[in-house]
């Protein structure tokens, strides 16, 4: 899994280089380097084509449409991973907590009804396999 | 978010409502419709789900509890248990959390040549209009042969300045900080530096001429200032120099 990643970085790394030099040999551009120049566009082309046998291996890939806000915006698209951590954790102590007062209602409400209806309650405890009362 | 939706969908979706909300001992409730997608929950439902349409035993088997559901079973994940534990997280949120993330991409990608903290709409480099627009793909990339190539010969000289834009990088602040502190923080008298010691060493190899030096000088001048006390005086106060 990993490697398919390292694979794409590498020639992303790589291609990234060749446009940075093709830049400089064209900021200040002297007729000698023109070779040069031929040679780093097609070392682009070549590049472009690492990049696009990559595609196959990364189709099954999903990246989530708010990473890309992040990096479109210039932030680091690990605060979304950040974010997304936090809200999820939020999330889950929330859920918890309201299962935990379901369950403690949950008890009470089977601490009352005994009080009031303990033959139906019994009954109830029997189909639940409950052999005592909840405290 | 699209990962986690997957996460608490179904611990927060409402339990399905029952089919029937029938009253009176005649009617024996249907049985209540599984749960999507298996699990502990498709046990077998207490006596009123497994009775055939139409019969009283169902009834009477609950009692008065014939809108009974099975309950939920111990092993199925909700938010009760710790999720980020459960699906061993823990490590990427110490990671995220735990200290702070730099918020510039530029720190993410630091040797990505160009100004890339700024926003992608200034320079219409946005990977959304990536995916609105997409490219118009010709099928596979050819090399760029000599005929094709006369068409890159470029005119000498250099680049006008609003063109550079490769050039222009963000301001690594990092390094910066670091001097400011360590120019701001005061050298603790306790723990001098390495140059300090050098230098202590080079002046107590000179001590001994300069004391020389300065005892002859003091001589002289005692010598020959007018408020002289006496040779006495003087001679007690080089003896004790030389100690």
């Amino acid at each position: 899994m990993a490697e398919k990643f390292d694979h794409l970085e590498e020639h992303l790394e790589k291609f990234v280089e060749n446009i940075r030099q093709l830049g400089i040999i064209v900021s200040d551009f002297q007729p000698s380097s023109q070779t040069g120049l031929n040679q780093k566009l097609n070392f682009i082309v070549t590049g472009l084509q690492d990049i696009d046998k990559c595609r196959q291996q990364l189709h099954d890939i999903t990246v989530p449409l708010e990473v890309f806000e992040y990096i479109d915006q210039g932030r680091n698209p690990q605060l979304y991973t950040k974010e997304c951590l936090e809200r999820a954790l939020a999330k889950n102590e929330q859920v918890k907590g309201k299962i935990d007062t379901m369950k403690k209602f949950k008890s009470l409400l089977i601490q009352e009804l005994s009080k009031v209806f303990p033959e139906d309650m019994a009954k109830y405890r029997s189909i639940r396999g409950e052999a005592h009362a909840p405290p | 978010m699209e990962n986690f939706t997957a996460l608490f969908g179904a611990q927060t979706d409402p339990p399905p409502p029952p089919t029937a909300l029938s009253f009176g001992p005649g009617k024996p409730p249907p049985p209540p419709p599984p749960p999507p997608g298996g699990g502990p929950g498709t046990a077998a439902p207490p006596t009123a789900a497994t009775a055939p349409p139409g019969a009283d035993k169902s009834a009477a088997g609950c009692g008065p509890f014939y809108l009974m559901r099975e309950l939920p079973g111990g092993t199925e994940l909700t938010g009760s248990t710790n999720l980020i534990t459960h699906y061993n997280l823990e490590q990427a949120y110490n990671k995220f959390c735990g200290k702070k993330v730099k918020e510039k991409l530029s720190n993410f990608l630091p040797d990505l040549p160009g100004m890339i903290d700024l926003p992608g709409s200034h320079d219409n480099s946005s990977l959304r209009s990536l995916i609105e627009k997409p490219p118009i793909l010709g099928g596979s990339f050819n090399p760029i042969t000599g005929t094709m190539l006369s068409g890159f010969r470029l005119h000498t000289g250099p680049l006008p300045e609003q063109c550079r834009l490769m050039h222009i990088q963000p301001p690594k602040k990092n390094k910066h900080k670091h001097k400011q502190s360590r120019a701001q923080d005061p050298v603790p008298p306790e723990t001098p530096s390495d140059s300090d010691h050098k230098k202590k060493k080079k002046k107590k190899e000179e001590d001994p001429e300069r004391k020389r030096k300065k005892k002859e000088k003091k001589k002289k001048k005692s010598r020959h200032s007018p408020d002289h006390p006496g040779m006495g005086s003087s001679q007690a106060s080089s003896s004790s120099s030389l100690r």
